[in-house]
């Protein structure tokens, strides 16, 4: 099953990860705060990356819809940009600060 | 300049004393207090906020430099708290000092917009369902025996 994908499916490239990070509409959407997810050696791109995300847990998939993301701290402008194993990628749901 | 996000309460005196400054004539604080709104499951008692830290202070200093750079404000604060926030409570601090009015105000504007815009901060809501009122105890009379 896709939803198991999380902790099942073994990384392509073993051992090497990258830390999801979820906040607000999107923690509530897949029931954690944080998760390990697989990634190749070169990276992925944050489009392919939201893909697997999407397929993994379909419930996240609308809350992706309008959210922003970071890397490292960093904001994502481009969705060709690569993420690489070791990093921190977040999911920023609409802000409601204030 | 004072980004800021806090578990603590927030000081409107504290924020003006930040801005105070001999050559700043012009100071304006905004504080944004918890509300009492009703809700299905009652009434508002608390928000709980949550922020990702470093860069929603990255983000708050970014913008504290841009009010500087557009409106001319000399000092700028901007603290948001975290945790739970109670009915009444303030949630949220900006505030900006400038050589004139109409700049601190144009400038404290901009900043609490671009904040609930821009700033990773999200909050849930904590009500509290009206209780129904409680049952009179019934009282037993002694009865007469006699």
């Amino acid at each position: 099953m896709a939803a198991t994908r999380t902790r099942r499916t073994p990384a392509p490239g073993a051992g090497l990860r990258l830390r999801i990070l979820l906040f607000a509409a999107a923690r509530t959407a897949v029931g954690t705060r944080s998760f390990e997810w697989p990634v190749p050696a070169q990276g992925t791109t944050v489009r392919e990356l939201l893909a697997q995300l999407s397929e993994a847990h379909p419930s996240l998939s609308p809350v992706l819809a309008h959210s922003r993301f970071f890397r490292d701290g960093r904001a994502v402008t481009r969705r060709d940009e690569r993420v690489k194993p070791g990093e921190e990628f977040a999911v920023h749901p609409p802000y409601g600060g204030g | 300049m004072s980004a800021r996000l806090s578990l603590r309460p927030l000081s409107v005196a504290a924020a003006y004393r930040e801005l105070a400054d001999p050559n700043l004539g012009g100071i304006v604080v905004f504080a944004g207090r918890v509300r009492s709104d009703p809700t299905p499951a009652g009434p508002v008692v608390a928000l709980l906020y949550e922020a990702h830290r470093a860069p929603a202070l990255q983000v708050l200093s970014d913008l504290e430099h841009e009010v500087q750079r557009r409106f001319g404000a000399g000092r700028t604060v901007a603290w948001h708290r975290v945790g739970r926030v109670r009915v009444g409570e303030v949630a949220v601090i900006v505030g900006a000092a400038c050589g004139h009015r109409d700049q601190a105000f144009a400038a404290t504007r901009f900043l609490i917009d671009r904040l609930k815009r821009n700033v990773p901060v999200w909050k849930e809501v904590r009500a509290r369902r009206a209780r129904p009122p409680r049952p009179r105890p019934t009282r037993r009379r002694a009865r007469s025996t006699g």
